[in-house]
């Protein structure tokens, strides 16, 4: 066995069964259906690099890619194939003691593996994907506790952070619990609690009925109960939860308890239990493929993805009447919850993860070079990029406005940092823009999300365009690559030392396409303010795209990629969404919905609004497969 | 259990003018040399700092003792007896081995697995067990809190953390299980809180006694709910669920240990603990080292972890004039200014250790010091943050590990020889012996002559 190949197996340890599988019935028909990307691309590539090892009769990690002949089966065995395509991509194979193929070559393999992927059959397999049970992670649990008790405590702010993974804080099966966060819950249940009851207007909402002649005191409380966990639990309680509950409290009782404290005990258990920590959706039932999520729970798929909380009155009530998913309806709430105040979650929490504003709060540029700098204009970057964010969510405006978008919004001293005349004061208004700035890209948070703390990078810039718009990152880099040389000046400007960079062949592929978009960035500079000259050189802000598409200057950049661009950045922005609505990993078969998400999308004008009702009324989003795939 | 030397009370009381005054001040010398004979308990403690460091001016010349402290590890002066210099010691598991980049986010996980992480940005995350959980689950029994985890930066909010590998690989060193990471505490009012915030509570106080039971009959009711979803639910999700439990096991215990030492916690305390998280670093992670050596002065637990920094972290150090980002700083190619300042981040974080040192040494137990004790194991994972090459690691041992290490030396061990063996030697120590950890081959030689 190969040194190098060693990890290949553990890899491919799930998908031996299927390799194995294939190897038997690997002995008729003979190829077909070839497509280009096949005979041209991708067999010569198996055949000089692979199947020395992973062919015959004892292919490493159960892998035989000779059995491989015809296109039609890379779509069939879809799972494998992504994993060869990353691995190949990631340059962990072939391994490092054999042959290595040189760029072009495996460029081109993992575009035609790609495109072959992409000829997936949306009509023979219904896959809706299944979604690990999502615990709340902090910002969920926060908003959740404010519109159960009717305080905004926040008391998650202690929790430990989520962790992140496919770039969200909510993917189900990354957010883990470490006893240390069950700790928190529990101290966190006993404090809300405490304070919800001392809290005249809390305890009303919570305590609703009292005891009275005709109605005893245990009835009442059992009253108040049911209606507390049905809403904590966001499903009607049933009676068997509900006894326990009851059973609870007698026990708290029967220890000396007082009614209010054994009432308390019981609210504290209804916030600490996994139904309120988790949100469960039951997996079809035995022997069933998949199956259609109940009211209850798409009221909850609907009001974590667009508030990040608890569904309110008027979506339990639907879900109770069993009419939510009546199309129209599910349009109706969805341009209902957008409008509404709680939407701001999803700047917060969707907008502040795809665009990365979070991380703001971490970026220090350099005092020295930039004493401007400061808490308050840090602030006012972010504000201008959330207000502008929440424009298009409330205004239903085109999503190509994220790209070219005249207007935004700033206060004096944003306004004072852009060179723009006549804003006053701390409050952010509308503001036309002139020719310099143009959408989000252009803005100060994302200038500086993607700069050093001493220079621009180019590098970086454009490898979040392609990263977050246009929804193509590049690769890590192969492994022994020399980095950019920054030492100041003496070797000309960052332009001609990128250019250097770039005669490597290896750095170029990628390179080409990423330090050009970062070249029509270079007029702003580490904090996004506006420059002509960096250091003694002047800024050439002009770019050659892919494709001989020529700009110069941030405006051309950005109109160039909101009209040339406008599908990558929809498939883009459509997957990120769909990931962070669904709170797992898009798998190969999402692209079928994200297909029609996009297709919807482009039948309305490229509307915020048509994006979030098409994500909603997807397949994904409301059904739930079991956990065997086929 | 064993009796301690001297009761909290008067720790505590010594520990309220601690952050103005050396703690050991008003411990009087009496108290500290009275007590029964029983050996005090061994506490191990491990911390990571982030990036590698600039070895050339970490390793010193010479090896055994009387070496010349090098640049980085001057800070250790008052120290220098009481520290190893641990040479040639490797993570092979913090190597790519076939899984391309993303080493900062390897770094972290392997410091204390070595376990070859799985590449993963999502689903099924993988590393191993980790040598201060494979103590905890042993000794971890004997105190109110198997284990603390600590640390600074709270992990990233956004994008994913290192080439492909989920955030939850760099921000945690510490894990349960391989698929557990343990998470962290990084605000140190939060800690004492942890620690203490029952303090005041009179054992024989019906109310205390029925605040309990309520407290377990709750805990009872969703453990029974958690079973019961199990049930229902597939594998994916019942692994949370074990979480979930596991974390309700481990809050049972600790109460029933709570109950059992309770005679040993109680008392008052003048000290009011932390305000909440300072903006100085510096003194941010000083706080985090008194929470974790009032933590073993007063039995409270016997196994820390501390992440001075996240791996790959790119904080700026203005207080000692950087103002570059650290991670992006280890990418120096050899320029000379680059590694005049990563050399000046290494000794910040040295620095920082001296005084968590110094703060256990000068804190007496028995008729020795807690640092006596102890063994802190300090490093990273990562030797030079430009080449990210995972051999010749940057390790320190502190503490004589109860009168079985004989530190004040510099050892080089062979080339190649696993890191996980230092922790084996640790484990029996610390009388946890395990046959295995990660990629161990067996006991590291020479900490004792």
């Amino acid at each position: 066995m190969k040194s190098g190949s060693s990890k290949f197996v553990g890899l491919l340890i799930g998908t031996l069964c299927v390799a194995v599988n294939v190897a038997v019935v690997a002995e008729d028909p003979p190829p077909t259906s070839d497509s280009p990307n096949f005979s041209q691309s991708i067999r010569p590539f198996l055949q000089a690099h692979c199947i020395r090892c992973h062919g015959d009769d004892e292919p490493e990690g159960g892998l035989a890619l000779d059995t491989y002949r015809e296109s039609a089966r890379i779509q069939s065995d879809y799972e494998t194939w992504e994993k060869i395509l990353r691995i190949v991509q990631e340059r962990q194979m072939p391994p490092e003691d054999e042959p290595r193929p040189d760029e072009p070559e495996l460029q081109s393999f993992c575009r035609a593996v790609q495109a072959e992927l992409e000829t997936f059959d949306c009509t023979s397999h219904r896959h809706a994907g299944r979604v690990t049970i999502r615990r709340l992670n902090r910002a969920e649990y926060n908003n959740t506790i404010r519109d159960l008790i009717g305080i905004d405590f926040r008391p998650a702010a202690e929790f430990p952070s989520d962790d992140v993974g496919n770039g969200f804080d909510n993917i189900g099966e990354v957010l883990s619990i470490p006893p240390i966060l069950l700790e928190k819950y529990l101290a966190a249940a006993e404090s809300i609690v405490e304070q919800a009851m001392q809290d005249a207007a809390a305890r009303r909402r919570i305590v609703v009925h009292e005891p009275t002649p005709e109605l005893s005191l245990r009835e009442a409380a059992r009253r108040n109960l049911k209606r507390f966990a049905t809403r904590a639990f966001r499903r009607p309680v049933r009676d068997a939860e509900l006894d326990r509950l009851m059973a609870l409290a007698k026990f708290a009782i029967d220890q000396g308890a007082s009614p209010d404290e054994a009432f308390r005990t019981t609210l504290q258990a209804v916030l600490a239990s996994p139904h309120f920590l988790f949100r469960v959706e039951a997996d079809p039932p035995l022997g069933q493929h998949v199956r259609q999520l109940d009211d209850f729970e798409v009221a909850c798929r609907l009001s974590y993805f667009l508030w990040s909380s608890m569904p309110d009155q008027e979506l339990f009530d639907l879900a109770m009447a069993g009419t939510l998913q009546a199309p129209a309806t599910l349009d109706q709430q969805v341009m209902r919850m957008l409008r509404d105040p709680k939407a701001a979650a999803l700047t917060e929490n969707f907008a502040g993860q795809w665009l990365q504003l979070r991380s703001l709060a971490d970026i220090a540029p350099d005092p020295g070079r930039y004493p401007a700098f400061d808490d308050d204009l840090r602030a006012a970057m972010r504000r201008e990029t959330e207000l502008f964010f929440a424009t298009v969510v409330r205004e239903d405006r085109s999503i190509l406005d994220f790209l070219a978008a005249d207007f935004s919004y700033v206060n004096e001293r944003l306004a004072a940092h852009y060179g723009l005349v006549g804003v006053q004061g701390d409050a952010f208004r509308h503001v036309q823009l002139d020719d310099r700035r143009r959408g989000i890209l252009t803005q100060a948070s994302i200038l500086l999300i993607t700069s050093n703390p001493t220079r621009t990078s180019p590098v970086k810039r454009g490898k979040w365009i392609m990263d977050n718009i246009l929804g193509e990152p590049p690769p890590p880099p192969p492994e022994g690559v020399v980095e950019l040389d920054e030492t100041p000046e003496a070797l000309g400007s960052l332009r001609e030392r990128l250019e250097q960079h770039r005669s490597n062949e290896a750095c170029a592929v990628c390179h080409r396409k990423m330090d050009q978009l970062g070249f029509g960035l270079e007029n702003f500079d580490v904090i996004g303010g506006w420059r002509d000259r960096d250091g003694r050189f002047e800024i050439d802000a002009s770019g050659t795209l892919p494709g001989d598409v020529h700009f110069d200057g941030p405006a051309q950049l950005m109109q160039i990629l909101s009209e040339q661009n406008k599908s990558a950045f929809s498939r883009c922005l459509a997957e990120k969404m769909l990931t962070y609505a669904l709170g797992r990993g898009l798998e190969s078969y999402d692209r079928c919905a994200v297909d029609d998400i996009i297709k919807q999308l482009e039948q309305n004008d490229y509307r915020f609004g048509a994006l979030v009702r098409a994500i909603v009324s997807s397949e994904p989003f409301r059904f739930r497969e079991s956990l065997g795939k086929k | 259990m064993t009796q301690p030397r001297f009761t909290r009370r008067t720790l505590l009381r010594g520990l309220g003018v601690s952050l103005a005054l050396p703690l050991w001040d008003s411990l009087p010398a009496s108290v500290a040399a009275a007590g029964p004979v029983a050996a005090p308990p061994r506490r191990s403690a491990f911390i990571f700092v982030p990036n590698g460091v600039n070895l050339s001016d970490w390793t010193p010349q010479t090896e055994g003792f009387g070496f010349r402290l090098p640049y980085i590890l001057e800070p250790l002066a008052n120290v220098q007896e009481d520290v190893l210099v641990l040479s040639g010691l490797t993570h092979d598991k913090g190597r790519a081995n076939g899984d391309g980049p993303g080493d900062h986010a390897r770094s972290a996980s392997v410091f204390l697995t070595g376990a070859q992480p799985r590449k993963t940005s999502g689903a099924n995350i993988r590393s191993g067990i980790s040598v201060d959980q494979v103590a905890a689950q042993a000794i971890g029994k004997a105190t109110r809190f198997a284990s603390l985890e600590l640390g600074c930066e709270r992990g990233r909010g956004a994008g994913n953390c290192d080439s492909g590998y989920s955030c939850a690989y760099s921000s945690n060193i510490s894990w349960a299980g391989e698929s557990s990471p343990m998470g962290k505490e990084t605000n140190p009012r939060s800690v004492f809180d942890r620690m203490f915030a029952d303090r005041n509570a009179k054992p024989t106080d019906q109310a205390v006694v029925r605040g309990r039971a309520l407290k377990q009959s709750i805990l009872d009711f969703i453990a029974e709910d958690a079973r019961n979803l199990q049930t229902k639910l597939a594998a994916n999700d019942n692994r949370k669920l074990d979480e979930y439990l596991t974390g309700v096991r481990e809050i049972e215990q600790r109460i029933q240990r709570a109950e059992r030492t309770h005679a040993d916690t109680s008392g008052d305390l003048t000290y009011q603990g932390p305000a909440g998280t300072p903006r100085d670093y510096g003194e941010h992670i000083r706080l985090m080292c008194d929470m974790m050596v009032l933590a073993f002065q007063t039995d409270t637990t016997r196994v820390a972890t501390f992440m001075f920094a996240d791996a790959g972290s790119n904080r700026s150090y203005r207080d000692i004039g950087v103002s570059d980002g650290h991670h992006e700083l280890s990418h120096h190619r050899g320029e000379a200014e680059k590694l005049r300042k990563i050399r000046d981040i290494n000794r910040f974080h040295v620095t920082q250790l001296a005084y968590l040192l110094e703060k256990l040494r000068a804190t007496p137990e028995g008729d020795r010091s807690l640092l006596d004790n102890c063994m802190i194991c300090y490093g990273s994972a990562l030797s030079d943050g430009n080449r990210h090459n995972n051999e010749d690691l940057p390790i320190l041992l502190a503490g004589r590990g109860g009168g079985t290490i004989d530190p004040g030396r510099h050892v080089r061990f062979e080339r190649e020889t696993p890191m996980c063996n230092l922790f084996m030697s640790m484990l029996d120590r610390i009388g946890a012996p395990t046959d295995f950890i990660g990629d161990s081959t067996g006991r590291l030689p020479g900490l004792q002559i």
